[in-house]
């Protein structure tokens, strides 16, 4: 790779500070520790109350067992709903279909926002045109698309016409266990590419023009420039997108619960749908909270896994 | 918020902050049950009610003012929530338990879940002497473990409609309108499939296609149990030959291109309405809707098997108490109102037509418009003896939610092309281990 | 380089960019024609909507009339109101939210403190948790707080967005701190720094962020529906959904409703990429 994403260095207007003496560098120190403070004060204090503290309540729920719903006290149990659930084939093959969804979906969806991004910002007509229709079905309401989709995947709907009418085989969609996981990724993807696309979009156009310039006098074709260049400049938010899309696939459970509310035969019963039943269908307060635990923490597994294999090459001058 | 309650809500609250515990855990009033020490008052009190409901405000809102007209010194103040939701926002409302609300609207067979879970005030004693004034099986749907536990405002029942046109170009004779000469589901099997090969896109359509509520007859039809049997009903019992004959006939009529795959039960209504569907089975919340169908259509009633009883669907919605109210009494005189004076306030006023869960209520019914034609004359006479002859409540058990749920993926499952004894065997093993938490 | 060869090559990426242009349009198309579908049916008569479906034919996307009426009940009843409460509590949360979330993500990419590599995976985690998880306790602890039928209590859960503050901490660091540097030395506080330097060269990734928020709260249901009771404070997916009841199903009135809530954030896209798409930190640098 011959480009690296360290600073492009042009029009720098001062020498950068290297040559400050070390008293001053200490109570440099302490003062970005202040500004630190300060600045992630209000961050912090919103999370922790409205997001971390009723966390650790659902982790301590999930400690406890109670009849399902319900005013009465539930009484503490250690770990019997994980044990529980873990004994449960049920539970342990939506594991397994909730990390095999993940390991298929998010890299797929990531790739093609990728490459519908590059599309856009390319030199062509209208591109605010085209990027807002690709971007207006993750502003669609999650009710109206489960709608639209539901009735075009139909065994007798309007895409099984268009099938037919060239000549293929209608296919079964959301009506069989083989191809209903697949048909949600369909519905999901449709949804969420134009939405990640945006900030890819605003990633691919934040690398300066010159690493372009560059590959072309070195006679680069497209694919070498986009894979010497694009790629290896956009880490940072093809990190951001990676993660996001990981956690907004984890916890989607609208359009399942739409569409095939988990069947046929179990086949799209995924983690957080299950969660959701257990939760508020079944009133199941504290053994949904267990799900929700586990969940989470499968969901941690992959995001550290995505944060090691995108890890930022720190730039040689920003650090120490 | 006017909340008497109030200081014992906020030490409930407290006590869910240091447990930080999902369920909220408080002392007081924990055992949910009424403890009869209110009743019905001989003079209207003042107060202002709290009551929440999935029915839209706007149309709520003639009921509501017939209210004040009746009992003045009442103040309701009505909350709509989507139906979707409902449950889950009473699950956060009657945990903050600060009296709001005082009344809500509870999906039958979901009492005795609401029941066990303390949600519920127990009526029985209050309401003893209006229980003649319904019908039998809504006051059963709201009863569980020998209490009445909410007071029943509506009834449903189900009847077959058909599409005169699409009969016609089939050379089917139309159904009879009286009762006792129902169809068989064979001869609708039949029938459904003449109207297909003469060019209908939809032989029979189930209208609350994979819900139990519709289904549930077919096997009861065949002498099949509600589902469940033995102690408060949570032993599964789906996998009996009614059960499994029904559910091969029911999974026949996708597989043989009679019932479309793909139809939700929102979508069933306007799949009727296009009019390229021969017979369905709904509610008479469709009769409305027919008035600006573009084809002839007529009703009959619901069939049963050939070699077995005539089994309707029953049921739908009762107001439950708070146990948390601050204003039992009037929530009580808003709910005795409601459901049984002149014959129930609530479906002698909405809007569009509910049908009553009293004999006096459903004379009054049967006066609206939209049984002016025909066939809504058909439709009275039918609805009128279903709702007291035919009707089978549905399963009551602690464990109905989970039930429903897990039956619906079988049937579901059906549908698809699942074997049916697999399909329930499954579903079975689905049940005990949901089922196993009630033991 | 000679002025033929630069002809050439802007005679190819012309060429070039006819063809692109079409395959954009054929992918825009893919993802338009379905929510095109729904604005016909919004506009079309009701018995149509499915009436249509087959067999294929051009009608399933050429409505026989049209008519407005869907979007004029729906705009004159409740949910032309509750658009304006959505309206209010977005832009309140965007406008706190986007402050809030720069500042930290500043803190996160360019401050250098012991801990900050803690502080970054608690944010991260902060966003992992699904929010259904939490929200009836949530919801009891605004009920305790007197946060309930309040704007507040509506606003309040959108500001803190890990996620804007993960997506702004990784444009920041893509900044040269050179520039930084450069600001100090002329005696720039560490605000006037993010003011001055990070926060116009934030131009899109500020945008996405902004709209990541409104999104978030646009299209907020559960919540809007545990700590609101009053129909004065009601938001428009919660009077939307009054399309949909027990038995009944509108499915004009809804997709009237879907599409004017869908027209609002892609009108907002639009606009921001209008707006901060040139003044990302490859034009910044000039």
């Amino acid at each position: 790779m011959s480009v690296q994403h360290e600073a492009p260095r042009t029009g720098v207007r001062t020498s950068p500070g290297v040559g400050s003496p070390p008293p001053r560098r200490l109570s440099r120190r302490h003062k970005e520790l202040a500004w630190a403070v300060i600045f992630l004060a209000p961050a912090i204090i919103a999370i922790l109350t409205l997001r971390i503290a009723p966390s650790i309540g659902a982790v301590i729920s999930s400690l406890h067992r109670g009849f399902p719903g319900g005013v009465l006290e539930p009484v503490f149990s250690g770990f019997r709903n994980y044990a529980d659930l873990l004994a449960n084939e049920a539970f342990r093959d939506t594991v397994v279909r909730t990390v095999v969804f993940n390991v298929i979906i998010n890299p797929l969806q990531v790739a093609i926002a990728l490459m519908v991004a590059v599309l856009v910002t390319r030199k062509i007509g209208a591109p605010g045109l085209w990027r807002t229709l690709i971007f207006i079905p993750a502003t669609v309401p999650i009710v109206g698309s489960s709608i639209v989709w539901g009735v075009a995947l139909r065994p007798e709907g309007p895409i099984n016409a268009i099938i037919e009418a060239l000549g293929g085989t209608p296919q079964p969609f959301f009506t069989s266990g083989d191809q209903a996981l697949a048909s949600i990724m369909l519905v999901l993807s449709w949804i969420g590419i134009g939405y990640w696309m945006l900030f890819l979009i605003s990633g691919i156009q934040s690398i300066p023009e010159e690493y372009y310039e560059a590959a072309r006098l070195d006679r680069a074709g497209p694919i070498r420039t986009f894979f010497s260049i694009t790629i290896p400049l956009l880490k940072r938010p093809l990190l951001f997108v990676l993660v996001a899309d990981t956690v907004a696939n984890f916890v989607v459970f609208v359009p399942i619960q739409m569409l095939t509310n988990g069947g046929p035969q179990n086949s799209t019963t995924m983690q957080m749908f299950n969660a959701y039943r257990t939760t508020y269908t079944y009133g199941s307060k504290n053994l949904g909270a267990a799900e929700v635990v586990i969940l989470t923490l499968i969901m941690l597994v992959f995001v550290a896994i995505q944060f090691r294999m995108l890890r930022e090459d720190r730039p040689t001058r920003s650090r120490r | 918020m006017r909340r008497t309650t109030r200081a014992a809500g906020t030490v409930g609250v407290i006590a869910l902050m240091l447990t930080a515990a999902c369920s909220s855990g408080s002392d007081g009033g924990g055992d949910g049950g009424g403890d009869g020490s209110w009743s019905l008052p001989a003079e209207d009190p003042t107060a202002t009610i709290q009551v929440l409901g999935h029915q839209d405000a706007a149309d709520m809102q003639l009921v509501l003012d017939a209210f004040a007209e009746a009992h003045p010194t009442i103040t309701v103040e009505y909350e709509a929530v989507p139906f979707d939701q409902l449950n889950s926002i009473l699950d956060a409302r009657i945990g903050n338990q600060d009296g709001n609300p005082d009344v809500f609207w509870a999906d039958q067979p979901r009492i005795p879940a609401l029941a066990s879970r303390g949600y519920t005030e127990d009526l029985s004693e209050q309401f003893a002497d209006d229980l003649d004034a319904f019908d039998p099986a809504p006051v059963e749907s709201s009863s569980f473990d020998g209490s009445l536990w909410a007071l029943p405002i509506a009834n449903s029942t189900q009847l077959l409609y058909y599409n005169k046109t699409l009969l016609d170009a089939a050379g089917a004779e139309y159904p009879s309108a009286a009762v006792e000469d129902r169809m068989t589901w064979e001869e609708v099997t039949e029938r459904a499939q003449a109207a297909v090969d003469a060019g209908a896109q939809n032989g029979l359509l189930f209208g609350q296609v994979n819900r139990y509520y519709q289904l549930q007859p077919l096997p009861m039809s065949l002498g099949g149990s509600a589902g469940g049997t033995g102690d408060g009903n949570l032993t599964p019992d789906v996998t009996t030959d009614p059960w499994v004959e029904a559910m091969t006939w029911y999974g026949s009529l996708f597989a043989d291109g009679l019932s479309p795959q793909g139809v939700t039960p929102e979508q069933s209504d306007a799949e009727f309405l296009t009019g390229n569907t021969a017979y369905m089975v709904q509610g008479p919340w469709l009769l409305p809707q027919l008035s600006d169908a573009t084809f002839e259509w007529g009703v009959a009633a619901q069939p049963a098997f050939a070699d077995g009883e005539a089994v309707t669907p029953t049921g739908s919605w009762s107001l439950a108490m708070s146990p948390f109210s601050d204003d039992k009494e009037a929530a009580g005189v808003f709910m005795r109102w409601m459901s049984v004076e002149g014959g129930g306030g609530y479906a002698l006023n909405y809007g569009s037509p509910e049908l009553p869960a009293t004999p006096e209520g459903k004379t009054a019914y049967f006066e609206r418009d939209v049984f002016d034609s025909d066939s809504g004359q058909d439709a009275v006479a039918i609805i009128d003896y279903e709702s007291s002859n035919t009707a089978v409540p549905r399963l009551q058990t602690v464990g109905y939610v989970e039930f429903e749920e897990i039956l619906g993926r079988a049937f579901s499952d059906v549908a698809n092309g699942t074997d049916p004894q697999t399909a329930l065997e499954s579903a079975t093993s689905e049940l005990e281990t949901a089922w196993a938490q009630y033991q | 380089m000679t002025a033929t060869t630069t002809r050439l090559r802007r005679g190819r990426s012309e060429r070039r960019s006819v063809a692109l242009t079409i395959l954009a349009v054929l992918v825009a198309a893919v993802f338009a024609l379905p929510a095109l579908w729904l604005l016909l049916g919004s506009v079309r008569p009701s018995s149509e909507i499915f009436g249509s479906l087959s067999p294929l034919s051009w009608r399933i996307l050429v409505p026989s009339s049209v008519s407005l009426d869907n979007y004029v009940t729906l705009l004159t009843g409740s949910f032309g109101r509750a658009l304006g409460v959505s309206f209010l509590v977005c832009a309140l949360t965007v406008a706190v939210g986007v402050i809030v979330c720069a500042l930290a993500a500043y803190a996160l990419a360019v401050l250098q403190f012991r801990g900050r590599g803690a502080v970054f995976a608690f944010v991260v985690i902060s966003f992992m948790v699904p929010f259904e998880a939490i929200a009836i306790p949530l919801s009891q602890l605004f009920t305790s707080w007197g946060l309930t039928n309040t704007i507040m209590g509506l606003v309040l859960p959108g500001i803190g967005n890990g996620l804007a503050i993960f997506n702004l901490r990784q444009h920041f660091l893509a900044v040269p701190t050179s520039y930084r540097e450069a600001a100090t030395i002329d005696g720039a506080s560490e605000p006037r720094v993010l003011w001055s330097v990070y926060w116009p060269l934030g131009g899109s990734a500020l945008a996405n962020s902004a709209l990541l928020i409104f999104l978030g709260q646009w299209t907020a249901y559960l919540w809007p529906l545990l700590v609101v009771s009053e129909s004065r404070l009601q938001v428009a997916p919660v009077a939307l959904s009054r399309t949909f009841g027990e038995h009944t199903f509108d499915y004009g009135q809804n997709f009237a409703g879907a599409v004017v809530l869908s027209v609002v954030p892609a009108v907002m896209m639009f606009i921001l990429q209008r707006s901060f798409g040139g003044l990302s930190l490859a034009t910044g640098e000039k």
